[in-house]
């Protein structure tokens, strides 16, 4: 059974990127990445400019041979480690269902309107 | 030359010869899998969330990280550091910018997400052109270091050294296309996770397992000359300096050919987001692991081992090893030095096997079959004996570069070039391509052509290539910066805004709503469910 409209090449893009579900999607998506990106690049640039301007207090010790640079060196592997597994746990439990919907919307709106010319 | 010992060459012989045996064992079995383009370039997309994020681990841990970063610990201290954390946060820029997008709206090549929505012709000419670029100075850097390093850890000539690592990086590629490369790449991170953490173990041994007590050694073991320190500023003694690499860093992985392209070869986006957590917490693993590495050669090698250790300290890591089975001459250091020197030949096996890998796939798919074919006809099969020729031909090249330029060929200059053209050329017209509606194929040509010029042109300039590593001060007064992320990223930038302002809105094929859909929900993605079936001619909702 060939059912053209269904066909991804017969879709109304513009239609299927204004409608609500996409709308959604993009916003739930931009509620997480959004800050998580400037949350980690001001983390990350915050070290490296310490480590640039700041190289006495970056050298001071912590507890003997432990200075404040490894510690600071170490919550960049936790904060890649707590981003990653955030955003993995988002996008499974609501912007996957969100995209699934989305994208089931703008099929069916192309076969609500056949195939374009 | 104390590593050039005749004992030495039995073991690593012995031991390289099996972990060659093992790589050409599976190229034959990929080679029996190969079935189109499909297979050749993208694995068939069979290749699940874990086993990428171990390819993705094995394609980007260069010898680089594993020989160059313990180095620069062992010399430098806390410096070293700083790289591995760059290149360890880049992967989030990866996972919240491109992974699921690139995976979404590409076939073979970041060229296709590229010019998805622009013209045809000219955006894929200057992804092309990004991608070879990055390729061409990665690939040449990893094979002088590759022949420096088998020079010195198994005996072979320079020329041999280089020769036979490129023969085995074209014969992964040519006949085991993508399914081939990967398991290399697969069995190359497990390899280095093996080894590193065995080291790792027992250089924690030796301090009663306690860091702080071997970052105390490793600061006593110091001398009046020595450049190592605790704190940061040895290695990278500019502020500005530091913080221009950190942005190529952060920015530079997201631009890189071959790991882009780790994405094509999962099922779908979700796959594509899975395998860059899991090679997250290898990396991560492994960064955190070097710092035992490097720091142990300074506690246990100390200011005796720095002349030792060659170049950028690339040989720290082998000596550490030797020292740590007993030492030079017996039997259990000989055979640690030797385990060592074999992963890190499958470390540069493997990644240069991608970068091949990368660079065939823009010559055959964006220059052979879309710009001098225009498109048509879809050939499967040329385009895969394209990509072989083109693989043959630019591993030759690379060969010859490497052999002729030899060992005087600056392999940190070429590294931090690649990652300044990724950042700063593919980086952004990507990014925008994906993400900014207005963006245009004038913008993408302009900013990919300030992004590689700018890099290339600043690389030129800086201090340390001229007037050259040991002349004081720079060809020009004012610029004494040696890596140009900051300023090549903004003007990468900056073209494409211009070009997109001077450029018209050309009438495309494909609109940025397809491309904004498609990249954010997986519909029509090439592989998936709904593309199959489409291509069998059902429908997909009932399936």
């Amino acid at each position: 059974m060939n059912d053209p409209s269904r066909d991804p090449r017969n879709i109304d893009w513009k239609a299927a990127e204004r409608s609500p579900e996409f709308r959604e999607l993009i916003a739930a998506r931009r509620r997480f990445v959004v800050p998580a990106t400037i949350f980690f690049l001001s983390w990350y640039f915050g070290f490296i400019l310490l480590a640039g301007y700041a190289k006495d207090f970056m050298a001071s010790s912590v507890y003997e041979g432990l200075t404040v640079g490894y510690c600071l060196a170490l919550t960049q592997f936790v904060m890649v480690a707590v981003l990653g597994l955030m955003y993995l746990k988002r996008a499974q439990n609501v912007y996957d269902p969100l995209a699934a919907k989305a994208a089931q919307v703008a099929l069916d709106a192309g076969h609500d309107r056949g195939p374009r010319p | 030359m104390s590593l050039l010992a005749a004992s030495v060459n039995v073991e690593a012989l012995v031991i390289f010869a099996f972990v060659l045996g093992l790589t050409l064992g599976i190229t034959y079995w990929a080679s029996k899998k190969m079935t189109g383009a499909d297979s050749f370039f993208a694995a068939g997309r069979s290749i699940t969330a874990f086993q990428n994020g171990l390819a993705i681990s094995g394609d980007y841990l260069s010898a680089a990280s594993f020989l160059g970063i313990a180095g620069l610990i062992f010399i430098f201290g806390f410096d070293g550091f700083l790289y591995s954390v760059g290149f360890l946060v880049a992967f989030l820029t990866v996972m919240f910018l491109l992974a699921e997008r690139m995976r979404n709206a590409g076939k073979y090549t970041i060229a296709d997400v590229l010019s998805f929505r622009l013209k045809e012709r000219p955006a894929r000419t200057a992804a092309a052109a990004g991608t070879l670029t990055v390729a061409a100075f990665y690939l040449i850097a990893q094979m002088v270091g590759a022949g420096v390093l088998i020079q010195a850890l198994v005996g072979f000539d320079f020329s041999v050294a280089v020769l036979l690592t490129g023969v085995f990086m074209l014969c992964y590629v040519i006949f085991g296309g993508m399914l081939a490369t990967t398991w290399v790449q697969i069995i190359k991170a497990c390899l280095l996770m093996v080894g590193i953490v065995i080291m790792s173990i027992f250089v924690l041994a030796k301090v009663g397992f306690s860091p702080v007590e071997l970052f105390n050694r490793a600061e006593r073991n110091t001398t009046a000359e020595s450049t190592f320190s605790l704190g940061p500023g040895t290695f990278l003694s500019s502020p500005i300096d530091t913080v221009s690499l950190g942005v190529a860093l952060v920015l530079g992985t997201a631009g890189l050919p071959h790991i882009l392209i780790r994405f094509f070869t999962v099922p779908d986006g979700k796959a594509a987001r899975g395998s860059v957590v899991v090679a997250m917490f290898i990396i991560g693993g492994f960064y955190i692991l070097t710092t035992f590495i490097g720091f142990g050669a300074r506690a246990f090698l100390g200011q005796e081992g720095v002349e030792a250790a060659g170049t950028g300290g690339n040989l720290a890591a082998p000596n550490l090893a030797q020292f740590l089975g007993g030492g030079e001459g017996t039997f259990g250091g000989d055979l640690f030095l030797a385990v060592i020197a074999a992963v890190a030949f499958a470390t540069i096996l493997a990644v240069v096997a991608g970068l091949v890998l990368s660079a065939s796939g823009a010559v055959a798919h964006d220059i052979w079959t879309s710009i001098i074919r225009k498109g048509r006809p879809q050939n499967d099969k040329e385009e895969v004996r394209v990509a072989r020729i083109a693989a043959a031909a630019i591993g030759a090249i690379a060969i010859t570069i490497a052999i002729i330029g030899g060992e005087g060929l600056n392999v940190s200059f070429m590294v931090g070039l690649a990652f300044a053209v990724a950042a700063s050329a593919n980086f952004p017209a990507l990014l925008l391509a994906l993400t900014w509606r207005r963006f245009n194929t004038t913008g993408a040509v302009t900013g990919v052509a300030f992004g590689v010029i700018s890099s290339i042109f600043l690389v030129i300039i800086s201090p340390k290539v001229w007037p050259g590593a040991d002349a004081e001060g720079g060809l020009l007064s004012f610029y004494d910066l040696a890596n140009p992320g900051i300023i090549s990223i903004p003007l990468g930038f900056f073209g494409c805004w211009l070009g997109t302002m001077l450029g018209s809105d050309e009438e495309s094929e494909r609109s940025f709503d397809e491309l904004y859909v498609r990249s954010e929900t997986g519909l029509g993605a090439e592989g998936s469910v709904l593309e199959a079936t489409q291509v069998a001619g059902r429908n997909p909702a009932a399936v």
